[in-house]
């Protein structure tokens, strides 16, 4: 069975210390100005004069089972990685065109300054292969963030996730269940930040109007070609066909320069 | 008057390398392209294309980052070698250019004739043509127009990775838009264009004269009736 690399998180258990972002930052070299994950924060209620409880919540990308972000690549740079499910981007083959940044309802997405291409959360890959968890979840204080591969039932993902079997939530685009695979345990806050998910104009003009216009005008010109072929295989050859001094008049003056 | 049966310089030699090379670059760049195409709204012959021709240069993505640099270099050869050209052969440049753009009396109706005489049969007198024939203009006409679209498109493209700033990926994404929207209609052009030069018997001479840069001086009056009398009249034919 193929492996589903997921996140389990019990942001109640967080103390928006920021370690995780910045741990990411150092781990992966992301670029000045940019993150991969973050901290939200649900700002605490003020009720006769008391602070009430705030709420922190950390995230990154959700690495969708159906991914809006893979829907709007146009070279398949970015896809879902079928042996552990994470959502990749090679950045050999992302041109940095932008389309994936917007098609994120989550907004882990953006395009890196430096590089000039997407980047985003990619569950530190060099760290996993040496055998540690993300820099994220090995940094953080309170053990809020859990990694692991949750098909396998003995990893610490997936018994965290079923000791708290019908309390799990998840944060969901709007109108589109993405199907992310960042479960928070019991509650969590802020909710309703995530967006709709939205492709570039250009990239609904490609997809709806350009792509299947090519197709017609490239297969009403196939079957023209057709129509042509058959024409000259089954008529072409013989006499009366067209007006005279295009058919097989000409046909036959160049006949004689061919053997001179 | 010089004898029906001798040859007539159509092409020069730049024009036939010309020719030739935009060819093979159009070959390269066209299933290079194909490879670089890999999302299920955009296929056009379905996900097993890329994956065939990614396949060939690694597989998955990195088969596709290969594909992508061959893709990158051969446009900017084909582009610098268009451009040379230009140079090498301005004066055929400007021959060209003024001869696809000027359309005669009677070319509207030599395109639906045409059309009709090759596919269905019949549709009448076939009104003289010039230099190049309407449907040879047409052709033409895409090739340049949609070929300045794929350049500009192509460079700007080329440049997103390297120099051009998050605030301008707009720009990207409709020039990825307009590259595949000119490809694709080049390519329906393209191949009618391959069926009448190549296989259609009618024009084989003018097949040959793409290797030889002659054509029979009576294949000539027969197809380009109003080029062979403006040179009869003494005006200057292709450079």
């Amino acid at each position: 069975m193929n492996a589903k690399l997921a996140m389990v998180i019990d942001s109640a258990k967080c103390i928006d210390c920021k370690a995780c972002v910045a741990a990411c930052k150092q781990a992966n070299g992301v670029s000045r100005g940019v993150w991969r994950n973050w901290i939200k924060e649900a700002v605490p209620p003020v009720e006769n004069g008391k602070l009430g409880r705030g709420h922190f919540q950390p995230g990154a990308c959700m690495h969708c089972d159906e991914p809006s972000c893979v829907i709007a690549c146009p070279t398949g740079a970015t896809f879902k990685d079928k042996a552990d499910g994470s959502v990749v981007i090679d950045p050999k083959l992302c041109i940095g065109c932008g389309n994936c940044i917007p098609s994120c309802p989550y907004g882990a997405r953006f395009r890196d300054p430096v590089r000039r291409i997407a980047d985003k959360c990619t569950y530190c890959p060099e760290r996993r292969a040496a055998g540690l968890p993300p820099a994220c979840v090995d940094t953080c204080p309170t053990k809020a963030r859990v990694f692991g591969d949750i098909s396998d039932p003995n990893s610490d993902a997936a018994k965290l996730l079923a000791a708290n079997q019908g309390k799990v939530v998840r944060v969901i685009a709007k109108q589109n269940d993405t199907k992310p695979n960042m479960y928070y345990i019991a509650s969590t806050a802020p909710d309703g930040w995530a967006v709709k998910p939205v492709n570039p104009l250009s990239f609904d003009a490609l997809s709806q109007v350009v792509a299947p216009l090519v197709k017609y005008a490239v297969g009403l010109s196939g079957l023209g070609v057709l129509a042509m072929l058959g024409r000259q295989l089954l008529v072409g050859q013989k006499p009366d066909v067209g007006t005279p001094h295009e058919g097989p008049e000409k046909d036959k003056k160049e006949d004689g320069h061919d053997a001179r | 008057m010089t004898p029906a049966n001798n040859e007539i310089k159509r092409h020069d030699p730049s024009d036939i390398r010309i020719h030739w090379f935009n060819a093979a670059c159009w070959l390269v760049l066209l299933v290079s392209g194909l490879g670089l195409i890999k999302n299920d709204k955009l296929n056009p012959l379905g996900a097993w294309l890329p994956d065939v021709l990614r396949a060939l240069f690694g597989g998955g993505s990195a088969g596709g980052a290969v594909l992508l640099v061959l893709h990158e270099v051969v446009g900017v050869v084909w582009l610098v070698g268009i451009v040379i050209y230009m140079g090498v052969n301005a004066g055929g440049t400007r021959f060209f250019l003024r001869e696809i753009f000027s359309l005669r009396p009677g070319d509207f109706t030599w395109m639906v004739r045409k059309m009709l005489r090759m596919t269905v049969g019949g549709g009448g007198e076939l009104p003289p043509q010039g230099y190049y024939n309407m449907g040879q203009k047409a052709f033409a006409q895409a090739s340049v127009l949609g070929g300045i679209a794929i350049g500009a498109t192509g460079m700007i493209l080329l440049a997103s990775d390297k120099i051009l700033p998050a605030s301008v990926v707009w720009l990207v994404g409709w020039a990825v838009t307009l590259h595949y929207l000119a490809v694709g209609l080049v390519f329906a052009g393209l191949l009618v264009h391959i069926y009448m030069a190549a296989i259609s018997p009618e024009e084989k001479p003018g097949f040959r004269s793409m290797f030889t840069g002659t054509v029979p001086r009576d294949y000539a009056r027969h197809h380009h009736g109003l080029w062979v009398d403006a040179l009869d009249k003494g005006e200057p034919g292709a450079k």
